[in-house]
């Protein structure tokens, strides 16, 4: 056992064979599987998400990430070592969900924000311009529009490849945000958004068995 | 036997008389002794119908009488309508055969055996614990349903297979009784009529003659010169007249019945019908075998102590680790599902199916050498046997008569008596030989049956009773074609041998040219013979018979009869050509020839010889450890003597007579301490108690039971039952079988024995030969010995099974093993190498040592449970978790980063679970990576299970000492466990319902150091059992 131990690199782990392509995950946590419920006129309702939405972005504050560097856009940041920096992920780039100009995440308006980013995968460097498209289905004739921060959903490549935890500590993933516009009154709105990898060949959108490969969906019910 | 000083054997030479009858007793003894074991056996209501049934009173009727009470007549016999009648009241005359166990319960009975009942139990729990988890959580994994079914399949595909197994073996047996439908001839309407017997009715009346068997109890009206062989009735063996005549009280001593399914030697009689089918006495008798109930076998009683021993570490393991899991807050719920998940894990599945293979595998290897099993168990039971009930005649003997002494020239010269004689080698110059070659060919009336030039002289088939076929067959090998030479000495007159007389004679022409006398040669009872005789030839020259050549014969005489065998005397005359021209016409009625002053020439005896394997196996019996007793319904002198030559009783050992006869004391001043060896006769037997007998059978070592009847063998078979022993029981008759259902384990004869005794045994000898049963008990040991290692190879990896689970719930690590994942090592990879242990050869001599102890040698003991347990088993547990922790920590998560994340790991919801790197997961990523795990585990199980494999087809040798090489299928079993083990890892790796995933080749030798660490110390621990024997080590280490 101890001598299984010792052949262990500290940095990164032997095989990657079992996460060759990320999952992806929303924030804030849902507590029941994937389902947002909230009504804009109680607070109490959706204070949990929001509390979850600026636990998660505690890293992202501009006073965390001052000492990151400011990397060019578009390309990868391959490094040698043995220091390893991490990428500024602005929180600007979130926009209306960025929590600066709207501490509530636009819960309180209607317009909820939910935070979608790509698990780390050490290693993994995507191709072509991967994007987060995400795609909203309503009940009746309601209709929903969803907007993305960053802008249609782009990652940037800068952000890839990751070093580990231990090479890379204070890397920040990057994130897209969507933002939901119902338009409809009726109520309790309920819209299932599904969100999915596109724009890049070695990231998977679609696997059989796992549904959080490349993809991710949930619903929202707003109450009155 | 003691009061009539040397008794030596007289010689019968009559009629149809089989090899069962080599002696001459006092036959009412018997019949004493078969109501006395009636009245003992009281308590049991059958008896009691039976000592009551024997009171019939129709001996006492006269023919008037019977005829009123049986609405008959004696003259015309019943009208047909009559006998339809009563045949459709009676049914028909023949034993019903012991109730058949219904197929369907023999089937479901091989389903709630021991072993079954804990995978019962198993799959119930399973189907409990899925309803307990359905009950919380709907969409709850499936599998214990699995389990749970595939425990019950196990159960019932097992059933399936022994079941088809013990059929096949009734098959064989059913093969053996095609039964020739007896006849019988009846008066019915004033006509003889042939009719199957089986449709006799009470009132009819019969004609039977010589050689017919009595076709049901009858009541003789008259005979004529009629004698009975009741041996299959009594055991007596010598022939009983029967007559008209009312002569005793007793229904089984008086004259005038005859008894169903005996047989009738000589003479005609004409009976009344009395009884019929199963209202005879022998029907009675028979149904007694019913009453008797079936032993347990002892591996039934080592399984059902295993079962508990499983039972017991099972639920306490449960238990603790449900105190534990409340403790630890899980959920009361979760607990239970923990406990019945535990106590599941601990149900060896494969074993029951291994078992049964293992045990159907020596029930045909032992089918090879002639023991037909009908029970599996059986199997096991021969093998712990500690004393053999043996028959003589035919089990331990030839059966078959067989010249074995001849005197002349004043010398006895032994013949060869074994099975194949092909030439005697005794000094066959003598004149004298000439001469009683002569007379030993012509004085002999049996013929060879026509058309067997070619079957080898012992196996031809031969008209004529016993002896006179030892005669004919035994000159046939000296002197080549017999029937030539009687042609040549033409036969003119002959006195066939009659009781009366006790001799037989002939006279024939000589094939002397020259010589034109005729030569009288006579055979019959020596001293009968001898009182014919003036003279004796010496060396080919006839000299007066004077009291010194007299003296001479005597001895001989007694010395032959002393080694029990049947003596007889051979003289000879030639007739004077002046008195006897030609042309003489000898009438055998006048006896118009002298029959005084002939010349003696020699002495012959005979024996039926043991069977030349025989000794050899009741050598191996004794080194064994095995008492081998002697029961026969023959001479004391002739069982004696077939036991000392067998060794049953051996050469320096005596009996209280023996030693009396050499101080020349009386019995009663003998030391009993200073006899070995014991000869108890039937009579002896009837008057002892149950402590005298306990002390006869504990204090002698080697014991003859002579002239006992068969009933009488069920006491004695219980006597042996009472010092703990397992006791084998031979039998034949119908009559033996109470006492080989009695017996621990029963053998019937596949040649001699009745249906009924085939019926209540548990093992047929296929060719009556007590050599076989030592090949059964060797047979019977091994396989002992083996399931010891099948059990403890098997229980091993029940604790890298369990293991997991623990871990699991206590640490809280994913699922290192998953349930489907035990089945395929239960069922899969561990099957074929658990049955290749059946076929390991012994360690040491295991026909040198005792039978093991009933109740203190078991199966599986404390040592074998504590060492597969807890050394082996917890070795090979840590060699597999080594496997698991190396695949997830290479995977990204280290151990540290496992313990406690069972929640996290487990729910749906989480799809982002960060590893030891910052690394996320999904949770279909994380189960895949689990199934990885489930994988690596049973590699790292299987790995090391090939080593134990390996070190456990010894138990105290090392395996050099055994030999790595020598059992075959050992390499069959690893190699299948390594090709299962590849076709789930890769050629099923994508069917993810089967949770196996392709697994990088290099962890297959993770726990290859285990495996070999595991070897390295059970021959650590070997050699410490061989290097201090009897050490504290060897007593807790050796199972």
């Amino acid at each position: 056992m101890w001598v299984m131990l010792q052949t262990l690199n500290d940095e990164v782990p032997k095989y990657r064979d079992q996460i060759s392509s990320p999952g992806l995950t929303v924030f804030p946590k849902p507590v029941t599987a994937l389902e947002y419920s909230f009504s804009v006129s109680e607070p109490e309702s959706y204070k949990g998400y929001i509390e979850d939405l600026k636990k998660f972005l505690t890293p992202y504050a501009s006073e965390a990430q001052k000492n990151l560097k400011v990397c060019t856009d578009g390309a990868l940041s391959e490094q040698k070592g043995p220091v390893y920096e991490a990428c500024q992920f602005p929180l600007n780039l979130l926009e209306a969900c960025s929590g600066e100009n709207d501490p509530e995440f636009g819960y309180s308006q209607g317009h909820p924000c939910i935070l979608v980013k790509m698990n780390r995968i050490i290693g993994l460097k995507p191709q072509g311009q991967p994007r987060i498209e995400c795609t909203g289905n309503s009940k009746g004739e309601n209709t929903t529009t969803l907007l993305a921060y960053p802008p249609e959903g782009n990652i940037d490549l800068k952000y890839f490849p990751y070093y580990g935890k231990k090479l890379h500590a204070s890397y920040l993933q990057p994130l897209v945000a969507v933002q939901l516009n119902y338009t409809a009154s009726s109520t309790p709105k309920e819209v299932t958004v599904e969100c999915k990898i596109v724009g890049s060949k070695n990231l998977k959108n679609y696997d059989d068995r796992d549904k959080f490969l490349g993809r991710v969906a949930f619903k929202i019910t707003m109450r009155a | 036997m003691g009061q009539k000083t040397p008794r030596i054997y007289s010689v019968e030479l009559n009629g149809a008389k089989d090899m069962k009858q080599t002696d001459k007793g006092d036959g009412k003894d018997k019949y004493r002794g078969l109501q006395d074991n009636c009245l003992e056996l009281r308590n049991n209501q059958r008896q009691e119908h039976l000592t009551k049934e024997i009171d019939l009173d129709d001996h006492k009727l006269s023919n008037k009488e019977l005829e009123t009470k049986y609405h008959t007549n004696i003259v015309t016999g019943l009208s047909s309508t009559q006998a339809a009648e009563l045949l459709a009241r009676d049914g028909p005359n023949a034993l019903s055969p012991p109730k058949e166990t219904p197929e369907i319960i023999k089937f479901l009975k091989q389903m709630v055996g021991g072993f079954s009942i804990l995978l019962w139990a198993g799959a119930i729990l399973c189907w409990i614990a899925y309803g307990i988890q359905y009950s919380s959580d709907k969409s709850s994994s499936l599998d214990n349903v699995y389990l749970g079914t595939v425990l019950a399949l196990v159960v019932i595909l097992t059933g399936i297979f022994a079941y088809y197994q013990e059929a096949k073996s009734t098959n064989i047996m059913a093969s053996f009784s095609k039964m020739i439908p007896q006849q019988a001839l009846v008066i019915r309407d004033s006509e003889k009529k042939i009719i199957p017997a089986e449709q006799l009715v009470v009132g009819d009346i019969v004609e039977i003659k010589g050689g017919d068997q009595i076709p049901a109890d009858i009541r003789l009206l008259f005979a004529q010169g009629c004698k009975v062989d009741n041996s299959s009735l009594t055991g007596e063996s010598e022939p009983q007249s029967r007559s008209c005549e009312f002569t005793h009280d007793d229904p089984l001593e008086t004259k005038n019945i005859g008894f169903y399914s005996t047989t009738c030697l000589e003479g005609t009689a004409t009976g009344m019908v009395i009884n019929t089918g199963d209202r005879t006495i022998i029907g009675q008798i028979a149904s007694l075998a019913s009453g008797v109930g079936n032993e347990k076998t002892p591996i039934a009683i080592e399984i059902k102590h295993f079962v508990h021993i499983v039972a017991g570490v099972a639920i306490s393991i449960g238990v603790l680790f449900f105190i534990i899991a409340v403790s630890m807050k899980y959920r009361v719920l979760d607990s239970i599902i923990f406990l019945i998940g535990i106590i599941v894990a601990n149900v060896p599945e494969g074993l029951l199916a291994t078992v049964t293979v293992t045990l159907s595998l020596t029930a045909k290897r032992m089918a090879k050498k002639n023991c037909l099993v009908k029970n599996l168990e059986a199997v096991e039971t021969l093998g712990s046997t500690s004393i053999i009930c043996s028959d003589k005649t035919g089990t331990l003997t030839q059966n078959r008569m067989t010249v074995a002494h001849l005197w002349f020239d004043n010398q006895i010269f032994m013949a060869d008596t074994s099975e194949d004689q092909l030439k005697q080698t005794f000094d066959q110059s003598s004149g004298t030989w000439a001469s009683l070659s002569k007379i030993i060919a012509l004085c002999n009336r049996a013929e060879f049956r026509p058309g067997q030039e070619r079957v080898p002289i012992m196996k031809r088939v031969v008209v004529g009773d016993a002896s006179e076929t030892a005669l004919l067959k035994f000159s046939e090998v000296v002197l080549g074609d017999v029937m030539e030479i009687r042609k040549r000495n033409h036969k003119v007159a002959e006195i066939p041998f009659n009781s009366t007389n006790k001799f037989q004679l002939s006279i024939h022409k000589t094939d002397d040219p020259i010589d034109k006398r005729f030569l009288m040669v006579m055979k019959g009872a020596p001293e009968k013979v001898l009182e014919k005789c003036s003279t004796i030839m010496v060396n080919g020259q006839e000299q007066p018979l004077n009291n010194s050549t007299a003296e001479a014969f005597y001895t001989a005489y007694m010395e032959l009869g002393g080694l029990g065998e049947r003596v007889l005397g051979f003289c000879h005359l030639y007739l004077p050509a002046d008195e006897f021209p030609e042309t003489y016409s000898f009438d055998v009625d006048a006896m118009n020839f002298p029959m005084s002053d002939l010349c003696f020439v020699g002495l012959l005896s005979m024996i039926d010889p043991p069977r030349s394997t025989v000794p050899d196996a009741i050598t191996k019996c004794r080194s064994a450890g095995i008492k081998v007793i002697m029961v026969t319904g023959d001479h004391p002198i002739t069982a004696k003597a077939i036991a000392k030559s067998v060794g049953i009783i051996s050469a320096n050992s005596e009996t209280v007579e023996d030693i009396a006869k050499r101080l020349n004391i009386a019995v009663e001043q003998v030391n009993k301490q200073d006899a070995k060896a014991a000869v108890v006769t039937g009579m002896e037997l009837k008057d002892m108690s149950e402590d005298q007998l306990d002390e006869v059978l504990t204090s002698y070592p080697e014991i003859v039971f002579a002239r006992t009847s068969p009933q009488q063998k069920l006491i004695i078979v219980e006597g042996c039952q009472r010092q703990d022993a397992v006791v084998a029981v031979t039998g034949d008759g119908v009559n033996d079988s109470p006492a080989l259902k009695k017996a621990d384990i029963g053998i019937a004869m596949g040649i001699a024995g009745s249906d009924a005794a085939k019926n209540a045994a548990d093992m047929v000898l296929l060719d009556d030969n007590f050599a076989s049963i030592v090949t059964g008990v060797e047979e019977g040991r091994l396989i002992f010995d083996n399931l010891k290692k099948t059990i403890a190879y098997t229980l091993t990896k029940n604790i890298a099974e369990l293991c997991p689970f623990l871990i699991y719930i206590i640490v809280g690590v994913p699922l290192p093993l998953g349930t489907i994942t035990i089945l395929f090592i239960d069922l899969g990879t561990d099957i074929v190498p658990s049955i290749a242990l059946a076929y390991e050869k012994a360690e040491s001599d295991i026909m040198n040592r005792k039978p093991r102890h009933k109740k203190e040698d078991r199966l599986v003991n404390k040592p074998l449970a504590v060492y597969s347990y807890l050394h082996i088993g917890i070795m090979q547990s840590l060699g597999a978790f080594l496997v698991y922790f190396t695949v997830y920590a290479q995977e990204g998560f280290r151990p540290s980063t496992l313990i406690n994340l069972r929640v996290e790991w487990e729910k749906d919801s989480v799809n982002n679970l960060e590893d030891s790197y910052g690394q996320e997961w999904t949770r279909y990523q994380r189960k895949y990576l689990e199934w990885t795990g489930y994988t690596a585990f049973f590699i790292g199980i299987m790995v090391q299970q090939i080593a134990d494999l390996i070190i456990r087809k010894t138990r105290r040798n090392s395996i050099f000492q055994q030999g790595l090489f020598r059992n075959k299928v050992i390499w069959v079993g690893i190699a299948s466990q390594i090709i299962i083990a590849l076709i789930l890892s890769y050629g099923l790796g994508s069917i993810t319902a089967l949770n196996f995933t392709m697994l990088r080749p290099q962890y297959w030798f993770v726990a290859v150091p285990h495996a070999i660490l595991i070897w390295v110390y059970d021959e650590v621990r070997k050699l410490f059992i061989r290097l201090y024997p009897g050490s504290w080590w060897d007593k807790n280490m050796y199972y």
